[in-house]
């Protein structure tokens, strides 16, 4: 069975998305839930997060913004909540337990005159326990319940995907119908350049040709990596001009100081553009996943 | 290590194998990685006196385009010499399939052979046909191979020029101006959506296939972002259906003074160069177009590419 979903930014998450986020990189949490926490307190959101985090700890808050988080929970803008008070109960920790407190959160906050609320729950902790797949399942059901009806609240549920088995990532990506991503590094509507963290690369959606060249460059410079190649997935670019081709083959081994470019998921346009003027033959460009006959 | 790139003028099917049998062999016996193409008839009669050695091609495979068919014979001739073999080839074109642009680009191919090959030491032979072709692709034979080979010996052509000039040659015949009815569009950004759209809709309505639409895409965008960038405006745009094939013509009124020596965009960058920058440019776009046809003088510059339509 096909499973239908919706991937989108993080800035792009509205009223009533329960999102879900199987992070593979601490930067990837870091820029997702960073962004997510730090917009809904700029706005004057109220954010609740269930988490073993201290506030001034919370993923992204320091490291992308400078922020420690602990006067906004201080101040009520922020509610930290340890799961052993947002579900346990008598020593065991019962999912139904989490929906009453997101609803008595939600309650608090709209007593406290907030027109939004924000939810994040990090269940990483669960999922290396026995029944802990069970455990998440339940409590995102718990989640769903409480925000997909909602017009006023937004919440992320996310999991360290090293922590869980490709199965259990499996049925709990198939219970979500939003996947949430980092922000993009550059959009304008036409060309939208997203970082990728499996493989480590960039995500390239729409067309790029001479007025976009430079933003282009500027996202590969900043995605350059000592740690490993850089993969560009292509799946989503319906044109790519031979110049961008040219800097992508110039700068290949300089822009990720020698350890080169991976391409992934050409179009069979693309893939046809590509193998006639000979481009995966280039030093440092290497032809990566979907590729073949099309 | 010497190009051997001659023409092989002959009458009737006994000269003709007289000649090929023995330059055949030879490179089998080296070892050498040796290719025929010609008509089905000669295939079989060459075949009857070769063995395995020799791999036979058909003319429409082999022939398929002139700038893709250099960067594919030079491929094979480094991956040969990677192993110590070295490459023969006995190519017989099908002049008579072609139409009058696609003529020029075959011999301008010819000459190119003995620049893009000049540091190589492949051998071509070159059989014309003397009682089937007409005298222009007999004179043209002339003027684009060094040598001629005459039964056993070789003889200099007085007629051969250097591929630069034979290349300028070709391109001495100016175009027709475009039909008053063409579409046009001036070009003045870079972000070429709005031509990538105007060039899809007219080939769609034409009836140019998915992929090759694709190419011209890439192709039309490359030109026009090279005329915005170094041409002199008004850049413009023109596209206009003409014998069977589609014509996009971008213009502008610089006068380009390319400084290869072959012609604009016909020497395939050698991408394994060490230090050396890969430049895809002009001869990508010829790589994944038909025809590109490239006029520029005090007057301006005009850059067409034909893709064909289908019947």
């Amino acid at each position: 069975m096909t499973h239908l979903y919706t991937q989108r930014s993080v800035g792009d998450l509205r009223a009533g998305d329960h999102a879900w986020l199987a992070f593979s990189h601490p930067d990837e949490q870091s820029r997702v839930l960073g962004d997510f926490v730090y917009a809904g307190l700029d706005a004057g959101e109220k954010v609740v997060c269930v988490t073993d985090a201290a506030p001034r700890h919370l993923p992204g808050l320091l490291s992308r913004y400078g922020i420690d988080a602990t006067p906004f929970a201080e101040a009520g803008h922020l509610a930290v909540i340890p799961w052993h008070l947002a579900c346990a109960k008598d020593g065991y920790s019962d999912p139904a337990l989490l929906a009453d407190t997101l609803e008595r959160e939600i309650a608090k906050a709209l007593d406290q005159r907030f027109q939004r609320v924000r939810i994040t729950a990090d269940m990483t902790w669960a999922a290396g326990l026995p029944g802990g797949d069970q455990f998440m399942l339940a409590c995102d059901n718990e989640v769903e319940a409480m925000i997909g009806p909602s017009t006023v609240a937004t919440g992320i549920c996310q999991v360290d995907r090293s922590a869980c088995t490709p199965e259990a990532i499996d049925v709990l990506q198939h219970h979500h119908e939003v996947l949430v991503e980092v922000n993009p590094e550059y959009d304008d509507g036409v060309l939208k350049i997203t970082r990728t963290f499996r493989p480590h690369g960039l995500k390239l959606e729409g067309e790029i040709d001479g007025a976009r060249h430079a933003a282009f460059t500027q996202t590969l410079t900043a995605v350059s990596d000592p740690r490993s190649e850089v993969h560009l997935d292509l799946n989503n670019l319906k044109f790519i001009d031979l110049g961008a081709l040219s800097l992508i083959g110039t700068h290949a081994l300089r822009l990720t100081r020698g350890n080169g470019l991976v391409l992934d998921n050409p179009t069979a346009e693309l893939q046809g553009v590509i193998d006639m003027v000979g481009f995966h033959r280039y030093p440092g460009i290497t032809r990566g996943q979907g590729w073949g006959a099309k | 290590m010497t190009l051997d790139h001659f023409a092989l003028p002959y009458q009737g099917d006994d000269q003709f194998l007289g000649a090929a049998l023995p330059f055949l062999t030879e490179g089998a016996e080296r070892g050498d990685t040796v290719f025929v193409a010609t008509n089905p008839r000669k295939r079989a009669a060459l075949r009857a006196e070769l063995d395995g050695a020799v791999q036979f091609l058909d003319q429409g495979v082999f022939y398929e385009h002139p700038t893709r068919i250099v960067a594919k014979v030079l491929r094979q001739w480094q991956e040969g010499k990677a192993e110590g073999r070295g490459l023969r080839i006995l190519g017989e074109p099908h002049w008579e399939t072609w139409g009058k642009w696609e003529v020029l680009e075959w011999q301008r191919l010819e000459s190119l052979v003995n620049l893009v090959f000049a540091d190589t030491d492949a051998s071509f032979m070159c059989p014309y046909d003397l009682g089937a072709l007409p005298l222009p692709i007999l004179d043209a034979a002339r003027r684009t191979h060094p040598h001629s080979a005459h039964g056993r010996f070789r003889r200099a052509n007085p007629g051969y020029l250097e591929p630069g000039l034979f290349g300028a040659m070709c391109d001495r015949e100016p175009l027709a101006p475009a039909p008053a009815d063409s579409a046009a569009m001036p070009v003045f950004s870079p972000d070429m959506r709005d031509l990538r759209a105007l060039v899809a809709g007219h080939a769609r309505d034409l009836g140019v296939p998915g992929g090759t639409l694709h190419q011209l895409l890439v192709a039309v965008t490359e030109v026009a972002t090279n005329a915005l960038r170094h041409g002199t405006p008004p850049v413009v745009l023109r596209l206009w259906p003409e014998d069977g094939e589609l014509v996009c013509e971008v213009a502008d009124e610089g006068h380009w003074q390319p400084e290869d020596s072959a012609g604009p965009g016909h020497f395939p960058p050698n991408p394994e160069l060490p230090g050396e920058i890969p430049r895809l440019g002009l001869w990508a776009v010829r790589m994944l177009c038909d025809i590109v046809q490239v006029r520029t003088g005090p007057a301006g510059t005009r850059i067409r590419i034909r893709t064909p339509l289908c019947a």
